[in-house]
């Protein structure tokens, strides 16, 4: 599914991805831990497309299509979906409009013609009650005005409409309150499928209680330093990441 | 202050040569020497600084002819691909209310219409109008007065609520490179409501100096929606409203297309209570230069205002605005607050903002604010991360952007015309 081979990324010159390797299968759900600092925000947005990052070698394929070559719109019609650790506020844009033109731009891209503004309204509206979000915020503005939590249940909501093959939670658990948690995690294990992919980045063993992994990985100064079970989380949460700067380094 | 002597312009001759073959009366040649004295006006003048008349007005274009068959034919296929769908339509050819383009206002009760030109002195719109003539000095407002010979006059009756909106629709004939002047009044009695659609479209060639004129009598309201599109090589649109106590008037204008356009607001509300919204979105390209100048004068106790104008700047396009609210010392509890938004879509884009408040009585609220900056790359990448592709992202936030200043309107039909107008700018993509 997802497969990264030695990526290479800066940013204003200063080599923030250092040569990584990953791979990420069809229904697995693989876990990112590391230090601040270590590249994991990074390495979401460089799958998401943002172009302020340079990738000087390196490849990131999805089902074996070269991604980096595609604008950020292209790659989310191919599947990938970015979970924003700090989703964005758009004062003046409706919710339900930025949500359609979200959807029929995929669509569109696929081939697979608008759909309907009843079908449409439907799917969101079963969407939002699994997620414990009220017809009021769907009328505001895109995360304007929300909470933390509101803007995270969100992004769910927006994983759950568009579907992606691949989906990446940048430390969705930052900013969540523990029922939060709880909502948004249902959310994602919700989608959890043979056919997708996902990866969870965060800093705490605490959020892959909720979401289970099958691979725990460790980043550090930009690339994969230690790789394994679900125990590794365990570990990394006794021991800190202490260890793994000097490996890195 | 002395005026330094200048040289007069091409245009200037042309004008005095045009005005000297019309044979006017007395009013309107007391008009043109006001005008002949201060000539077209430069960027000395303040009030003028950021856009260049005098620079731009090479020649003056012949006075625009009486329409002849091809002018009417022309003007019929505008006004049916222009004008708004059920609106009680009036139609301006060259300046001039043209009946034969326009809809018959007999159904509705408390309506009239009338043409300027029929208008004898002693009429007491034509009394009206000559009063609140007076209150705004410019010298684009005295060539108008020199060389306007009608316009429409629409009088709502005190009480009158008038269900269908009603659109003035400013068209040119076949011929272009003339010099176009109307003069409108809109007069509202007390208590009167409406709905006035104004739709511009006098851009085959010349020059445009248009003045509307609005009184608002006690309590009155008056939804007003500006669209001006494709406007004439250079384009002055005056507009002076005064409100009476508790008036209400909300106007909005969206403008673009607009090779050089002035638009020039003098509001006065001189009775207590009065409440004036007036806001505006410009979609300026290429060399589009438009320029928004207002004063705003609470001359009487608690009257409340706001004017919020944003602009949208691709290419070379340069905008302006100029607000100034005067607050005498009687006019304790104004409260009064204006705010110019600009958006650059390209670094050769300019965007000119000078706010003013002249303020002499203590008790007042009055702000005002102006902010520049480009497209938030953060938000277009966000909605792009979701597979909406970059122009329709830039689309998006542009729209939300302009949008938001037709909100002031209470008529919701006002308020989808300008909407739809908008969208459809948007989506021809010169602006993302």
């Amino acid at each position: 599914m997802l497969d990264i081979q030695n990526l290479h990324v800066r940013i204003a010159g200063k080599t923030i991805i250092d040569g990584l390797n990953l791979k990420v299968d069809a229904g697995q759900v693989a876990a990112i831990m590391g230090p601040n600092g270590s590249g994991k925000s990074t390495l979401s947005y460089v799958i998401a497309g943002r172009a302020d990052y340079e990738v000087t070698e390196g490849s990131i394929k999805l089902d074996g299509v070269d991604l980096l070559d595609k604008t950020p719109a292209e790659r989310a019609a191919l599947g990938i979906f970015l979970s924003f650790q700090y989703p964005l506020e758009i004062p003046g844009v409706a919710t339900m409009t930025f949500l359609k033109a979200a959807l029929n731009a995929q669509r569109r891209a696929r081939d697979e013609g608008e759909m309907s503004t009843p079908d449409f309204m439907k799917k969101v509206r079963a969407a939002a009650a699994r997620l414990n979000i009220s017809q009021d915020m769907l009328k505001r503005a895109v995360n304007l005005g929300f909470s933390g939590g509101e803007k995270k249940r969100m992004e769910i909501l927006q994983m759950a409409l568009l579907e992606p093959r691949f989906a990446i939670l940048d430390e969705m658990d930052s900013g969540l309150d523990i029922d939060a948690l709880r909502v948004c995690s249902e959310g994602v294990n919700a989608l959890r499928s043979p056919e997708r992919g996902l990866l969870v980045i965060t800093h705490y063993q605490r959020l892959l209680d909720y979401i289970a992994p099958d691979v725990v990985h460790v980043m550090s100064a930009g690339k994969i330093v230690r790789s394994g079970g679900p125990e590794l989380a365990l570990e990394l949460e006794k021991s800190g990441y202490a260890d793994y700067a000097s490996e890195a380094a | 202050m002395t005026i330094a002597a200048k040289i007069q312009t091409e245009a200037e001759d042309g004008f005095a040569r045009s005005f000297a073959q019309a044979g006017f009366g007395a009013t309107q040649r007391a008009a043109f020497e006001r005008f002949a004295r201060a000539g077209l006006p430069t960027r000395r003048l303040e009030s003028w600084h950021y856009s260049d008349l005098r620079g731009k007005l090479r020649a003056a274009p012949p006075l625009a002819a009486t329409p002849g068959p091809d002018d009417l034919l022309f003007a019929r296929a505008e006004r049916d691909l222009r004008a708004a769908p059920e609106t009680l339509k009036l139609v301006l050819l060259d300046g001039v209310f043209c009946a034969d383009l326009s809809d018959q206002s007999g159904a509705l009760s408390g309506l009239r219409i009338r043409a300027l030109a029929s208008l004898p002195s002693a009429d007491p719109a034509a009394i009206l109008l000559a009063e609140l003539a007076a209150l705004a000095e410019d010298p684009l407002l005295d060539l108008n007065a020199a060389f306007a010979r009608d316009g429409v006059v629409i009088e709502i009756a005190e009480g009158a609520q008038i269900a269908q909106p009603i659109e003035i629709l400013a068209l040119c004939g076949a011929t272009g490179a003339q010099s176009r002047f109307s003069r409108n009044l809109v007069c509202l009695g007390a208590g009167a409501k409406a709905s006035l659609l104004e739709t511009r479209a006098e851009g085959v060639g010349g020059f445009g100096d248009s003045a509307l004129f609005l009184a608002l009598g006690l309590g009155a309201e008056l939804d007003y929606a500006c669209r001006s599109e494709g406007g004439a090589p250079v384009d002055v649109q005056n507009i002076v409203a005064r409100l009476d106590e508790q008036a209400q008037l909300r106007a909005a204008a969206l403008v673009t297309d607009a090779p050089f356009l002035r638009r020039q607001w003098s509001i006065l509300c001189r009775g207590e209570n009065a409440e004036v919204q007036l806001s505006g979105a410009a979609l300026l390209s290429q060399q589009n230069h438009a320029d928004t100048t207002l004063t705003m004068t609470h001359d009487a106790p608690s009257c409340v205002s706001r004017e919020t104008f944003k602009y949208v700047l691709a290419d070379q396009a340069n905008g302006v605005f100029q607000g100034r609210i005067v607050v005498p010392p009687h006019a304790q509890k104004t409260d009064g607050k204006m705010m110019c938004r600009g958006l650059l879509l390209s670094d050769d884009a300019s965007m000119s903002v000078k706010p003013e408040l002249e303020i002499f009585a203590d008790d007042v609220a009055c702000g005002h604010g102006a902010a520049c900056a480009k497209l938030d790359a953060a938000q277009i990448f966000y909605m792009e991360s979701r597979g909406v592709p970059k122009p329709q992202a830039q689309a998006i936030l542009i729209e939300a952007f302009a949008s938001e200043t037709f909100d002031i309107l209470h008529d919701d039909f006002l308020r989808e015309i300008l909407q739809a107008d908008l969208a459809r700018i948007l989506a021809t993509g010169v602006f993302a």
